[in-house]
């Protein structure tokens, strides 16, 4: 089992969303979160005044999947949260050791 | 003792059989009351040690406390009992507890007890104002009757009547902790129908003052009747039976005692009372309303009723109140009520006035004047809606009180607001069925207006800037009352932007205002839907936004309504992650607005003549979809810049290239050539000169490679104009000098073409071919002292590219120079404009790094200068 984070322009959510859907993930933990990479804030000027923006906001969203599935969500998650601009975003993909189910106490594979 | 307590449950099982078929809802509280009663009185007489007392004279009574006292028992409710002796606890009480006690514990049943004597009791009262209350709940339930009339005679001598004040004060720090903690149930989506503001204990302090106030009368009706009118007294029998029975079905859903209605809890009471789904609204948004209306109504029943208690009457000082209050109104104690009756009727305006000068002085209106408001809401009729002075108070109240927001939810309370506006009362208690609005719609429009009127004392320095700005901020208030009025649907900015119309017209403003107005309902939701859902970095987008809001002043507006619109709505609506967001939306339109180049009225128009034009000559040929389709990927200059002819010969074009790719792909098996591309040429007499258009796969270079084939060919470029579509297409018009040899023109052109399909392909090396002679591109030939060359990197004017310009003179293989320099610098030409005037050249390149980044590192800006400058160099 691996997790796969994901973090994507907040624009593209729905589409990566029902692109995994589609592709049978049954669940997925959806985060606003704010930072930055390549993509640096900046800053703006209003009659004088400055405001300064430090992060981009962008979404993270984090799916537990059947490493067999793995390669499949890379791609499309790729191929949905592209623009071919800066900021696009990055995938992790992190190993699982265990997952339980808190309420039947599946595991494994079963629990996902 | 066994037989009443099997005799008990078996009663009770009937008795949740009957409320589940729906059959004693209303009176279930008293007669789950009744069977416990029931209990005690069975098993009294059965009872050795209770009879031993009696024998040994040693009087006790059981009593009721509490929610028990009240009969107020719903399923699972605690049931708090008190076991009173005279003078001293005996030793056999414990005996006494567990024959009569224990069997409802084994039951089942949430029992609570304690064993006193009444002096224990009235020296607890009074230090534990829990316990005092829960004694001002007691009732008789069985033993010696005269014990429990001794408690009570000496709990109002000697604890109520000493305390009466202090326990009002507890009691509203109580209400503090409750809001709190619970929150003003009235307006929640998830009430706390016990503890929440508007819930039961609203009710029941009501009930303790009364008593407290008016001494120890046997029925809740009298003590209340002594402050209330009989409608009062009604409307609030009614609205206790109403929560006390959701509250039986929530005890029945979860099974056990809770009084929070969770979302899940709602949509199935719903159910069970009978609402069900409408067009307009679920069955839980129904029974939501219903709750609210009855929380919120029990809520404000409650503030009135206590507010005049105990109320410490002030010194009247005439002088300075005199001036302030109009005739038919008088301030008392710091709230404002009418002179007389009489004087409403003859008139009726007075209804208003008493709110406006509630708001403008900061007063509240008194029980009694809310309560002759209630009675003479008939009196708004359509003459009174439509009354000019009526509507400017209203106006007033609305647009410059600082109290509007307090004011207007006394008018909502009151159902004043609802009679002035009958198209807020449809609104009023609405809900919208999700985790995300927290608020009904009617307190969520006042909400957003007092977000609003806190804009002058904002800690943001932004939005009170441009608040302050501000033209016209009464239109801003008058959007936030009605930006949600159409929420009666799908599609409520549209409907709400008609119904405001209408309420705007009676209310009789300029249509200046009346459209800014409605311009703001039917937008309130654009800039936030824009920032979350589209690609703030496509300067299409921004445009298009740009353009539907129109002015910079209706921008600031709807950036201050939607602020405002967000925090009223709840916590998921507004955080810094959503406020990076438009605010990023807000500053990229001030920008497009503020150059004055893509988003003016005039572009606009402009605009829309061009797609109506070229859909005028392609209409036969390509569907009306397909044809916005195409527009949509055309970016905003060149739409602007481009005759439409043009445009349709580059529409032909660009199928052209779709065709030839895909006819490629198929020869090669899958593999597309990047390097096709579709080659036009023609001769413009007019201009002496040749026009030649080329559209091809964008990629970096390729206006590099196009430049240099042309100063191979010794063809001098007059002008040009590049732009790169959304999808990637790259139209490229360019205006060059006639071929030198006139002869062969067309040979010539086929040359250029072939020489272009080999530098595409890699066939052909241009760094080596172009020489260096420095033949002058504009014909004149004669060569004038030559300017400085300059080279200006521009990050200001738009968010989305930098811009270079280059000026500099002209020659032959500059272009070529400086656009290859660009595309070894690993820029992107995005669009550029290439003109030359006499020797004099301007060129202006938008471009971005291979990464769609504007370039604003410093170093890189330097650098880029620099390699430019050395390329400009007369050789």
């Amino acid at each position: 089992m691996k997790k796969i984070e994901a973090i994507i322009k907040p624009f593209k959510l729905e589409e990566v969303k029902d692109g995994l859907s589609r592709m049978g993930v049954k669940g997925m933990t959806v985060t606003e979160v704010k930072g930055f990479g390549r993509q640096r804030g900046h800053k703006e000027v209003y009659r004088g005044a400055e405001y300064q923006v430090d992060f981009v906001p962008k979404v993270k969203i984090e799916v537990i999947l059947d490493s067999k599935l793995v390669p499949q969500a890379i791609a499309l998650i790729q191929e949905k949260a592209r623009t071919g601009k800066i900021g696009d975003g990055k995938i992790f993909v992190i190993p699982v050791e265990e997952v339980v189910r808190i309420r039947t106490g599946e595991t494994g594979k079963e629990a996902i | 003792m066994e037989y009443s307590a099997a005799q008990l449950k078996t009663s009770r099982q009937q008795l949740i059989t009957l409320f589940t078929d729906g059959l004693n809802t209303k009176s279930f509280p008293e007669e789950n009351t009744a069977l416990i009663d029931q209990y005690f009185q069975d098993s009294l007489p059965e009872s050795h040690v209770g009879r031993t007392l009696l024998q040994q004279g040693i009087p006790f009574a059981f009593i009721a406390l509490g929610g028990y006292g009240r009969r107020e028992l719903c399923l699972h409710s605690d049931i708090d009992t008190l076991l009173l002796f005279g003078k001293k606890v005996p030793s056999q009480a414990k005996t006494l507890v567990q024959e009569i006690l224990f069997p409802l514990w084994d039951l089942g049943l949430d029992l609570g007890y304690g064993t006193r004597t009444i002096k224990d009791c009235l020296r607890i009262a009074k230090i534990d104002f829990e316990v005092l209350t829960s004694l001002l709940d007691a009732r008789f339930i069985g033993g010696e009757y005269p014990l429990y009339l001794d408690l009570i005679e000496k709990l109002y001598k000697k604890v109520v009547t000493k305390k009466a004040r202090d326990l009002h004060r507890w009691l509203a720090e109580q209400d503090k902790k409750r809001l709190e903690t619970f929150g003003d149930s009235s307006y929640l989506l998830e009430p706390n129908l016990k503890e929440g503001i508007g819930g039961l204990r609203d009710y029941h302090h009501m009930l303790w003052l009364a008593k407290a106030s008016f001494g120890p009368r046997e029925t809740h009706e009298q003590a209340f009747r002594a402050r209330l009118s009989y409608q009062e007294y009604q409307d609030l029998r009614q609205h206790v039976s109403f929560l006390l029975n959701i509250r039986n079905h929530l005890h029945l859903r979860s099974l056990r005692k809770n009084d929070r209605l969770t979302f899940e809890d709602q949509e199935e009471i719903a159910n069970r009372l009978g609402l069900r789904d409408k067009k307009t609204s679920l069955a839980a948004e129904q029974f939501n309303e219903l709750v609210h209306a009855t929380m919120a109504a029990l809520k404000s029943l409650s503030r009135s009723f206590i507010g005049g208690l105990f109320a410490t009457k002030k010194k009247r000082s005439k002088i300075r109140q005199m001036p302030l209050v109009p005739r038919g109104l008088v301030v008392d104690g710091g709230e404002l009520c009418f002179d007389t009756v009489r004087t409403i009727i003859k008139n009726p305006s007075l209804l208003m006035i008493i709110f406006e000068h509630g708001a403008l002085l900061g007063y509240a209106l008194s029980l009694e004047a809310r309560r002759i408001i209630r009675e003479f809401l008939y009196l708004v009729d359509d003459s009174f809606r439509r009354s000019k002075t009526i509507i400017n108070s209203f106006i007033k109240i609305v647009t410059q009180s600082n109290c509007a927001f307090e004011t207007l939810s006394q008018m909502m309370e009151i159902g004043f607001l609802d009679s002035f506006i009958p198209e807020f009362g449809r609104i009023h208690n609405r809900v919208e069925f999700d985790a995300y609005h927290i608020y009904p719609v009617g307190i969520h429009s006042l909400q957003t207006i007092r977000y609003l009127k806190s804009l002058t004392e904002e800690k943001d320095i932004l939005l009170r800037d441009l608040f302050v700005e501000l033209q016209h901020p009464e239109r801003l208030f008058l959007a936030g009352l009605f930006h949600d009025i159409g929420k009666i649907g799908s599609d409520h900015a549209r409907r709400g932007t008609k119904i405001t119309k209408n309420i705007l017209k009676r209310f009789g403003l300029t249509d200046d205002a009346i459209e800014d107005i409605c311009f703001l309902v039917r937008s309130h939701l654009l800039l936030a839907e824009t920032a979350t859902r589209r690609d703030l970095n496509d300067e299409k987008v921004i445009v298009q936004c740009a353009r539907m809001i129109g002015s910079l002043e209706r921008l600031k507006l709807l950036y201050l309504l939607t602020w405002a619109d967000s925090r009223a709505t709840g916590p998921k609506a507004w955080n810094d992650w959503i406020a990076n967001l438009i605010s990023e939306l807000f500053f990229k339109v001030l920008h497009i607005m503020e150059s004055k180049e893509l988003a003016t009225q005039d572009a606009l128009s402009r605009v829309e003549h061009v797609k109506a034009e070229v859909h005028k000559k392609v209409g036969p040929i390509i569907e009306r979809q397909d044809l916005e389709n195409s527009f949509e990927l055309m970016p905003p200059r060149y739409l602007l810049n481009t005759h439409p002819r043009k445009i349709v010969q580059h529409l032909g074009m660009a199928e052209s290239l779709k065709a030839k790719k895909q006819a490629n792909e198929t020869k090669s098996g899958g593999h597309a050539g990047d390097e096709v591309f579709i080659f036009e040429s023609r001769e413009d007499k007019k201009g002496n000169c040749w026009e030649i258009t080329i559209v091809a796969i964008d990629r970096p270079g390729l206006f590099a490679n196009m430049a240099g084939v042309l100063a191979l060919n010794a063809i001098n470029i007059l002008s040009a104009d590049i732009y790169t579509w959304r999808d990637g297409t790259a139209v490229d018009v360019l205006r060059t000098t006639n071929p030198l040899d006139g002869l062969f023109v067309q040979e010539k052109w086929a040359k250029v073409k072939e020489d272009l399909k080999n530098v595409l392909a890699g066939r052909l090396s241009l760094e080596s071919s172009v020489g260096n002679e420095e033949t002058p591109r504009s014909p004149t030939g004669l060569k004038k002292l030559a300017r400085k060359p300059t080279v200006i990197v521009d990050n200001e004017s738009s968010d989305f590219f930098t811009i270079i310009e280059v000026y500099s003179h002209d020659h032959v293989v500059l272009l070529y120079r400086i656009t290859h320099t660009l595309f070894d610098l690993g820029l992107d030409i995005h669009s550029a404009r290439i003109a030359a005037a006499a020797d004099q050249v301007v060129d202006v390149f938008y471009v971005r790094d291979l990464e769609g980044q504007k370039i604003e590192d410093v170093g890189r800006v330097k650098e880029i200068k620099r390699i430019l400058l050395k390329q400009l160099k007369p050789l």
